[in-house]
């Protein structure tokens, strides 16, 4: 693909969780424009990665480097990292109860436009975004994941990326939880969103959303290393014979 | 001094003791009585193990300094309501001794009655000798007799059988300054299938710290006969040296419901006690409370729930958000007698503590004397989730707008319980207390 500049240059990343080291070195450039890909076996620090990236308080950076457009993510707040184009759709998104969708939603949007910024058109759009993403009307005054199904918080989680417009998304097995059609309805909105100035990254473990989203790149991740990378191919292998093959032929063992 | 010593007992020819008619100038000596006997509560005894007693041995002073009304923006705009009808009647009360009614002319001819309890002793005087003291009397503890012996003045409410009161009643007391000490009282009868909203809304008294503290200790009594629907709230929302003493109580007949909505924002040292008595098959109470602590505040909260018939229904919901060195401790008591068969009853108590300085203490009581009742009670105390936290920052949202995002999040859904019309009001003074979380 494009050999420009990287949205998001990923060096020598190493972070621990409770002082055990779940990513060990990983390097990854993201070009704008480009999809890629991230499948490997439960616990191998997919979504590690992921929340260390996002500046989750468990997660700790160790060691390595992280820019996002030249600039370095790791000296900033999380809601910097937010402001700065990083976003982040959780595995597992958290409820906070009180606090209703639009509300969030609403500040979410202020905080990104700036203090003084005309709100005047958040409504409508907020409204178009969630009727395209089949997400009911009366989801806006329901508190934040409270009581949602998995499928209704992967939605809500896409919502918010379409409303903040991030340059660089990273997806955590958005696609697990969904029925089909939401997953069409869901992949739909990561493609609209998709455009070539941003990136985006989704963790998955199966092929039926790279179906929909199609993949520039495919890395394998085990025991918090990328371990091999491909393109859109390699999907399709991977779910076609699983992961032992990857392990034998680098002589990895399974398993933790 | 304004402040007393441990020992301190009413002289019997206190002034505020020869006030009212006889069988009242006599009340006042029983209750006189039982303060002079009563030591001050021993710091193991049952609701003062967390406060200071001798903090509230201050009496009336002659010189209590009146600083005229700090409250006249507030009035202004309540006089502007009253002329909208949007509020059923506005009483001022000043220092528990200088009570005025205002707009109340209208219900008036209704029959409904607002007004100065010495008025009351003599206008209504049956009903005034029925229930005064009836459920604030000398079998409470001694400073229950102290505010029974001295009260000055107090506001008597009576709504006749089958009369609504459509738009709340507000009362806005008063306490004057430094060193200033007040009794205030209310009296409230709510007749059989009668409806009222009151918000009883406490403020002033002292903001020098370095001065003698502004003292109030009030009592309300509220009577909520057959079928009545009531809905109280009790704002406090003192200056900062304020210290302040209140008791509740009410009771309610068969089918009768109560909302009760304690909310204390201020002063120094607060202990309030509130407690409903379900008197009658049918009789729902709610209460919903919240309270917010910062600096040094210290906050002392009880609540009672006394099933006395069967088939009654109750339930608290009590948030508290603490911050910098506040305290808070909350002690809730459910009692369900013998004889009160088939009772729901319900008590949750949850603590947000927004710095490490803060403590938060909290105790269910349950006396449950029967088998046939259905009871829960939870009570959480901690901090901000860090992980909601890093969700809305995760959003781009700051860490102090993010924060008050849960915080407001954390009590909103206690206020969404208090009706529409109610928490229209209510959510201004959280709204006003919560910009400086
Ligand atoms: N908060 C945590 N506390 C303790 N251990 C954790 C925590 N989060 C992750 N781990 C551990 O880190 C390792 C990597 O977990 P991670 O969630 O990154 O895996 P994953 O690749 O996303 O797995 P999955 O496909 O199941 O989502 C696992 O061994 C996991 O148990
Ligand atoms: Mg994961």
């Amino acid at each position: 693909m494009s050999e420009q500049q990287g949205l998001l240059e990923i060096k020598d990343i190493h972070i621990s969780v409770e002082d055990k080291e779940v990513v060990k070195g990983v390097s990854l450039t993201i070009g704008r424009g480009e999809v890629h890909a991230i499948m490997g076996p439960n616990g191998s620090g997919k979504s590690s990665l992921s929340n260390g990236l996002m500046g989750h308080p468990s997660y700790k950076i160790t060691r390595g480097e992280a820019k996002l457009g030249g600039k370095s993510l790791l000296d900033m707040a999380s809601d910097e990292r937010s402001r700065a184009g990083l976003f982040l759709a959780f595995q597992y998104p958290v409820a906070i109860p009180g606090v209703t969708v639009a509300n969030f939603m609403r500040s979410a949007v202020l905080s990104h436009r700036g203090k003084d910024a005309d709100m005047s058109d958040f409504r409508k759009l907020f409204k178009k975004e969630m009727s395209d993403l089949g997400v009911d009307a009366s989801f806006a005054t329901r508190y934040l994941n409270d009581g949602f199904s998995g499928g209704e918080k992967k939605r809500i989680e896409i919502l918010q990326m379409s409303m903040l417009q991030p340059s660089m998304a990273i997806l955590d097995e958005t696609d697990s939880g969904l029925d089909i059609d939401a997953l069409k309805t869901v992949s739909e909105g990561i493609n609209r969103y998709h455009n070539d100035q941003n990136g985006v990254l989704l963790v998955t473990h199966y092929q039926r959303l790279l179906n929909y989203v199609k993949p520039d790149f495919v890395h394998v991740m085990m025991d918090g290393r990328l371990v091999k990378s491909g393109g859109a191919e390699l999907a399709l292998k991977l779910e076609d014979q699983g992961y032992e093959w990857v392990e034998n032929e680098l002589g990895l063992k399974a398993g933790v | 001094m304004a402040k007393l010593d441990s020992e301190y007992t009413i002289p019997d020819l206190a002034p505020e003791l020869q006030r009212g008619p006889t069988w009242l100038q006599s009340r006042r000596q029983t209750l006189r009585e039982k303060f002079n006997d009563l030591p001050l509560p021993p710091r193991g005894l049952h609701l003062w193990r967390y406060t200071d007693p001798s903090k509230f041995m201050q009496a009336q002073t002659a010189e209590a300094s009146a600083t005229g009304s700090r409250f006249a923006d507030l009035i202004e705009q309540e006089r502007k309501h009253l002329s909208e009808s949007h509020l059923a009647g506005l009483v001022t009360d000043f220092a528990g001794r200088d009570i005025k009614a205002l707009g109340v002319e209208k219900l008036a001819a209704k029959g409904v009655v607002i007004t100065a309890l010495s008025d009351a002793v003599e206008s209504h005087l049956d009903l005034v000798e029925k229930h005064l003291y009836g459920l604030i009397g000398s079998e409470m503890g001694k400073f229950e007799a102290m505010n029974g012996a001295l009260w000055n003045d107090g506001i008597f409410v009576y709504v006749p059988d089958n009369t609504t009161v459509e738009q709340p009643l507000h009362l806005l007391r008063e306490s004057g300054g430094a060193g200033s000490a007040q009794f205030p009282r209310l009296l409230v009868v709510v007749g059989r299938n009668a409806e009222l909203t009151i918000i009883d809304e406490y403020g002033g008294g002292s903001a020098d710290k370095k001065a003698d503290p502004a003292y109030s200790n009030g009592a309300v009594e509220i009577y909520g006969l057959e079928d009545s629907r009531t809905r109280y709230v009790s704002l406090q929302r003192n200056e900062a040296a304020t210290n302040s003493y209140l008791t509740h109580r009410a009771k309610i007949a068969s089918g009768a419901s109560m909302l009760t909505v304690p909310l204390a924002f201020g002063g120094a040292l607060s202990k309030q006690n509130f407690g409903v008595i379900l008197n009658g098959p049918g009789a729902e109470s709610n209460m919903y409370g919240m309270l917010f602590g910062s600096g040094r505040q210290h906050f002392d909260n009880h609540t009672l729930h006394h099933h006395a018939a069967g088939k009654t229904h109750s339930n608290i919901d009590i948030k508290v958000v603490l911050r910098d060195k506040a305290i808070s401790a909350y002690t809730g008591l459910i009692r369900i007698d013998e004889t009160a068969q088939t009772c729901e009853a319900y008590q949750e108590n949850r603590n947000l503590l927004l710095s490490s300085g803060t403590k938060a203490e909290t105790i269910p009581e349950l006396e449950i004397l029967n088998e046939d009742v259905s009871c829960s009670h939870g009570a959480t105390v901690g901090p901000i989730d860090p992980i909601q936290l890093f969700y809305l920052m995760c959003r781009g949202i700051q860490l102090e707008a993010a924060q008050r995002m849960i915080v407001s999040g954390f009590v909103v859904p206690t206020l969404n319980r208090v009706p529409q019309d109610m928490r229209e009001r209510i959510t201004r003074f959280v709204d006003t207390r919560l910009e400086n979380v």
